[in-house]
């Protein structure tokens, strides 16, 4: 019997598309630029309307996806295709063959409640203010296929986006496009110094540098105001694609970041700690002022039998700020109890330096006989920077400690604080990368094939700094600016090969050139069984070989099954299950000695032996021995034409061989989703989350009491002298996440109702046990009855409503009223306290964390016109 | 008012685990537009149809007049009916009598018939041998366009739908939704004159009056005089 049923259509140009593709020809030509993200930027969006394009989604086409197809169309896999929404056939433009679409919503958005909690303006920048929902303008021409279109929204000036783009289907597509997202870190900071946001903090005039006490500092935290901590990413971009010849395509794209604003950092000046009034421990403020310029160019060629890629990526960073001096208020105090010589009042740090990345590559790729395709890449990639270094201190007169001749540890900063104190005025560093990589693949029978793939990536790092003064003829850096070897004698950072003092000093003289190379095989297979089901078996061999590391050649072997039923009463099932062992040559617990000064002609070694660098039972995560295994099922059940049932399990297991290091790691988690769409008018989903993991590490603390004093220092193995068994403990990470979300929405014809909820909850906890209290670097008096014992738990919590009424007042006039309400609960045991103080002795913090509890809510009118 | 409420109502009762089934089906397509929108006949769930072709000779003897005795008609103005798609020929029949295509003959002959004459008269002219094949020039600009399209034009091949040699579509077993192929009508030899007509027909927007159409609309658009001429002439002789 025939269906007649009396509805709606539209042009849809979906509909054509798949008139194309039902074609099984290939019509699309070469140059084709859809689908690449050659052009253009991340997905637009903000807190006000993630995807983007909200407004323009409703109504939804009730004749769905297409005119051929009856009902709406599932993935592969089962899960349902959205409603399209409903295409504006346009107004015509003059009397030619363009015509125009637009929308644009706008209003006034007011905020309530606590409107400065750091979570609820975390990537939002909420305003009571007039905003810009939705500017959305499109030209088209449907003889020619071109197109021109517009998109833009404005929260605030830092929280905003605007897109131009245009091009001729199957041609070109160009695209410009400008940005500001907001960061906020922290809305409740009390930073004592002047000069945020610059490179120079300096401190209040009611405190004096190296002088002040903790009194006088915690009465300037306590008075300071508060500040938000963060940044706004602004991005401007620019990008072409299109052919240039025949099958010839090529793309150019420039795209600019700037970023710039305020980030918490530290300022340390040297411990605090276990010794009151030593040093200084400082939570202070940096700059943010940095400029990414993302350079990338291709060309194209699809032929017949070969296809060809050359690409060039290029990236500029650019810091404006090269360095942070910070004023310390503390004074410092050395721990032999002499005369204090040196009053270090200053730190620098150096920040990050201007680098220059460059890449190219080339992809070829053939048709092979019996359906069959080889690929191979190889591409070519330095990083380099060369800035100006900075003095290894910025601090002026003596530093250092003075016992009594001549046992003088003292230095004169002027032979530091100068270029001059430097091996090389410039970093001259590089780091080369090549990649190498082939693939072949074939499908002899529709239901049989397999690929062998061969990848070879090496990371050169070409960079050599040795920190030699030819000013004094020493070795090494001054440490903390001078304030560490104020405070604890010799601990200055240098060894000086000329003076009994410093000639058997173990410190850091080279940099560490970390390099790696890998090479990896892969070959899989898979089966087609019958019409709904398929096997897959992958085997991959990753060999690689890291330098200057604890092992020179780490073999991690990986065999993972896949099963994919599409029918399991009526279910789509997805099984996959690998398990992968990974081992290497013999583990040398230091590799390092070469960049130390023990390496260097005239080092001494100390009567007693030199200080192991750590424990010889200790087994990096990266390289050590280790077996994983990974499981994971997905449930996929259509119910019935219009609901879509999903489930996924999962769980990961390592285990590492080490006695001293992380031991293993475990995640258990699934995921529940209902989707329901009676109805173009109605959608309704839910879904649930749940993840728990955990992560086990074991230490030893090193017996302190032998340090310098005893041979017994040069013992590396645990349960000897240095580290006896009794010094060991374990930390146990646990993490449990929630999350649920609900939407619904239902169109009423002259109103659409829309409401959604989201939680996220997250719980850590941080548990602890030691072999006995000779593990611990402080013993409280509680330490004992706290074995076995954990820090207070971490919680993060947050629920979101929200609630939206859109009425059509006429058939181009609508009015949006949307109001959100959100809670949150935040509570970390590192901020603990710091609601009553930030000042502790010489520690001094900034950031008081998130907020223990807050509301906030957003109420929104908005005027919906179409264009 | 009532209906919105419970709707609302059993949306969230559905949350909490009440059947699904019943909700979705009462729930019936929204009115999302201001104006009242025109019917079309939606095709995208027919299956193919059956009749009694025995029975559809008996009546036949009308439509002979310009089909011919044999189904090829007997001039161009005229579709040749012999071997066409049974569905599509109910459809086009259903169409004329319920007023969704209009001819000023065809609708008069259509809307006395019955279901069962629509069925019969279909599957009899469709268990005709069709036109013997004719001698296509494979290099002409029809050839061009009916297998292969013209993508800088946005022209799809029309073989997608009508099949490689106009005799219908040969799709590729999928177990995702199909289209309703038996709607499509078959191509070959039909006149150059009739074929140009519908064509033009479809780019006008006088012959809209299903989901097909709607389909062929889209391509018709695309179409210049020229395409129109060329792939006339070319499935004239195919």
């Amino acid at each position: 019997m025939l269906a007649l049923k009396g509805n709606r259509t539209t042009p849809t140009v979906a509909a054509l598309g798949l008139l194309i593709g039902l074609s099984g020809m290939q019509v699309a030509s070469a140059s084709d630029t859809s689908g690449t993200m050659r052009v253009g930027d991340m997905q637009y969006g903000n807190g006000l309307d993630l995807r983007g394009w909200t407004p323009m989604l409703h109504p939804a086409d009730p004749d769905g996806m297409s005119y051929l197809h009856p009902g709406m169309l599932r993935t592969p896999t089962g899960a349902l295709y959205p409603y399209p929404p409903m295409i504006d056939a346009g107004k015509p433009l003059g009397s030619g063959d363009w015509t125009y679409s637009g929308l644009l919503e706008f209003g006034y958005l007011h905020v309530g409640g606590d409107r400065n909690a750091e979570y609820f303006r975390q990537y939002d920048d909420w305003k009571s203010s007039a905003v810009l929902g939705l500017f959305a303008l499109d030209f088209n021409n449907r003889q020619t296929g071109s197109y021109v279109d517009f998109r833009g929204s404005r929260v605030s000036g830092n929280d905003q986006f605007y897109r131009l783009r245009g091009g001729k289907y199957g041609s070109y597509r160009i695209e410009g496009f400008y940005r500001d997202m907001p960061h906020t870190v922290s809305t409740s900071a009390y930073p004592i110094w002047n000069g945020i946001g610059g490179t120079d903090l300096t401190l209040p005039a009611s405190l004096l540098a190296g002088a002040s006490t903790p009194a006088q500092v915690a009465a300037v935290s306590a008075a300071a105001p508060r500040r938000s901590i963060g940044l706004v990413r602004t991005r401007a971009g620019l990008s072409y694609e299109g052919t240039l010849y025949r099958n010839w395509i090529g793309s150019a794209a420039i795209t600019n970041e700037k970023r710039s604003g305020t980030r918490l950092w530290g300022g340390s000046m040297f411990f605090n700690y276990p010794f009151p009034d030593n040093g200084g421990v400082l939570e202070t403020v940096r700059p943010i002022d940095f400029r990414t310029t993302d350079i990338n160019l291709s060309v194209r060629n699809v032929g017949k039998l070969w296809h060809f890629l050359a690409t060039y990526n290029g990236s500029f960073f650019r810091n404006h700020k090269n360095h942070l001096d910070f004023e310390s208020p503390f004074a410092l105090w050395n721990v032999v109890g002499t005369p204090q010589v040196a009053n270090i009042e200053n730190g620098q740090f150096s920040l990050e330096p201007n680098n220059d990345y460059h890449n190219i590559r080339l992809d070829l790729s053939r048709e092979l006989k019996g359906n069959g395709q080889f690929t191979i890449a190889g591409a070519w990639g330095t990083m380099r920077q060369n800035d100006a270094l900075l003095p290894p201190t910025t601090c002026t007169g003596t530093g250092g400690i003075f016992i009594a001749p001549p046992v003088d540890y003292t230095f004169q900063c002027a032979n530091w604080n100068t270029t001059g104190a430097l091996s090389q005025r410039s970093a001259n560093a590089r780091i080369d990368t090549g990649l190498l990589d082939a693939r072949v693949t074939f499908r002899p029978t529709p239901k049989f094939g397999w690929h062998a793939n061969l990848r070879w990536y090496r990371e050169d790092n070409k960079t050599r700094y040795l920190a030699y003064n030819p000013l004094t003829g020493q070795y090494g850096y001054i440490s903390e600016n001078g304030s560490q070897g104020s405070i604890v004698p010799g601990e200055t950072g240098i060894f000086d090969p000329t003076n009994p003092l410093y000639q058997s000093y173990m410190v850091s003289v080279r940099n560490v050139p970390f390099g790696y190379t890998d090479t990896i095989l892969e070959l899989a297979t898979d089966w087609q069984i019958g019409r709904k089901t398929s096997l897959g078996v992958t085997y991959t061999y990753d060999h690689n070989q890291p330098k200057y590391r604890e092992r020179k050649r780490v073999d991690d072997q990986r065999i993972k099954f896949d099963w994919v039923s599409r029918d399991v009463i009526g279910a789509t099932v997805r099984l996959s299950w690998e398990y992968a062992k990974r081992d290497g040559d013999k583990y040398n617990y230091d590799p390092y000695a070469q960049f130390f000064s023990e390496s260097l002609p005239g080092y001494v070694e100390p009567a007693t032996g030199v200080a192991v660098h750590t424990v010889a039972d200790m087994r990096k995560y990266d390289l050590s021995d280790r077996t994983e295994s990974k499981a994971r099922a997905i449930v996929t059940y259509p119910w019935g034409e219009s609901a879509t049932l999903s489930a996924t399990f999962y769980g990961n297991r390592d285990n590492y061989d080490a006695l001293i290091g992380r031991q293993d790691t475990r995640t258990t988690g699934s995921t529940l989703q209902w989707d329901w769409q009676p109805t173009p008018a109605t959608t309704m989903n839910v879904y649930l989350g749940a993840e728990t993991s955990r992560m086990g590490i074991s230490n030893v603390a090193d017996n302190e009491a032998l340090v310098g004093a005893d041979i017994g220092q040069t013992d590396p193995n645990l349960g000897g002298p240095l580290y006896p068994y009794a010094n060991q403990w374990w930390e146990f990470d646990r993490e449990r996440n929630r999350n649920a979300g609900l939407s619904f929405s239902h169109d009423f014809s002259r109103v659409r109702f829309d409401l959604s909820y989201n939680y996220t909850g997250s719980l850590g906890r941080v548990g602890y046990d030691y072999a006995s209290l000779a593990a611990l670097a402080y013993k409280g008096a509680d330490a004992a009855a706290a074995v076995g014992d954990g820090f207070p738990d971490n919680k993060y919590r947050t629920n979101t409503l929200d609630l939206g009424m859109s009425f059509s007042l006429t058939r181009d006039v609508g009015v949006r009223v949307f109001g959100r309400y959100q809670t949150g609960a935040f509570s970390d045991w590192h901020y603990a306290g710091f609601n009553d103080t930030l000042s502790y002795d010489h520690r001094i913090y900034t950031d008081k964390g998130g907020q223990l509890h807050y509301s906030a809510s957003l109420v929104g009118v908005m005027l919906n016109l179409k264009l | 008012m009532t209906y919105r409420s419970n709707l609302l109502l059993a949306g969230l009762l559905v949350m909490a685990g009440a059947a699904t089934g019943a909700i979705a089906q009462e729930a019936p397509a929204a009115d999302t537009s201001a104006s009242a929108p025109a019917a079309t006949l939606d095709l995208r769930r027919i299956q193919p149809i059956s009749g009694d072709a025995h029975a559809g000779a008996g009546k036949a003897a009308v439509c002979a007049a310009c089909h011919g005795a044999q189904g090829v008609a007997i001039a161009p103005t005229f579709p040749n009916l012999a071997g066409q798609s049974a569905t599509y020929l109910y459809v086009q029949l259903k169409e004329f009598h319920d007023g969704e295509r209009n001819d000023p003959v065809m609708t008069a002959q259509a809307a006395p018939l019955s279901d069962t004459d629509m069925r019969d008269l279909a599957s009899y002219y469709a268990s005709l041998a069709p036109k013997p094949a004719g001698q296509a020039d494979a290099n002409s600009r029809g050839a061009q366009l009916y297998l292969a399209g013209d993508p800088e034009q946005g022209i799809p091949p029309c073989q997608g739908c009508h099949g490689p040699t106009g005799l219908g579509p040969q799709p590729h077993w999928s177990s995702a939704p199909q289209p309703p192929w038996a709607t499509y009508p078959h191509l070959r030899g039909q006149s150059s004159l009739y074929t140009a007509k519908q064509l033009g027909d479809f780019k006008s927007g006088a012959r809209a009056g299903s989901s097909n159409a709607k389909v062929m609309q889209g391509v018709a658009a695309t179409l210049g005089d020229d395409d129109v001429q060329a792939l006339s002439t070319y499935l004239s002789t195919l």
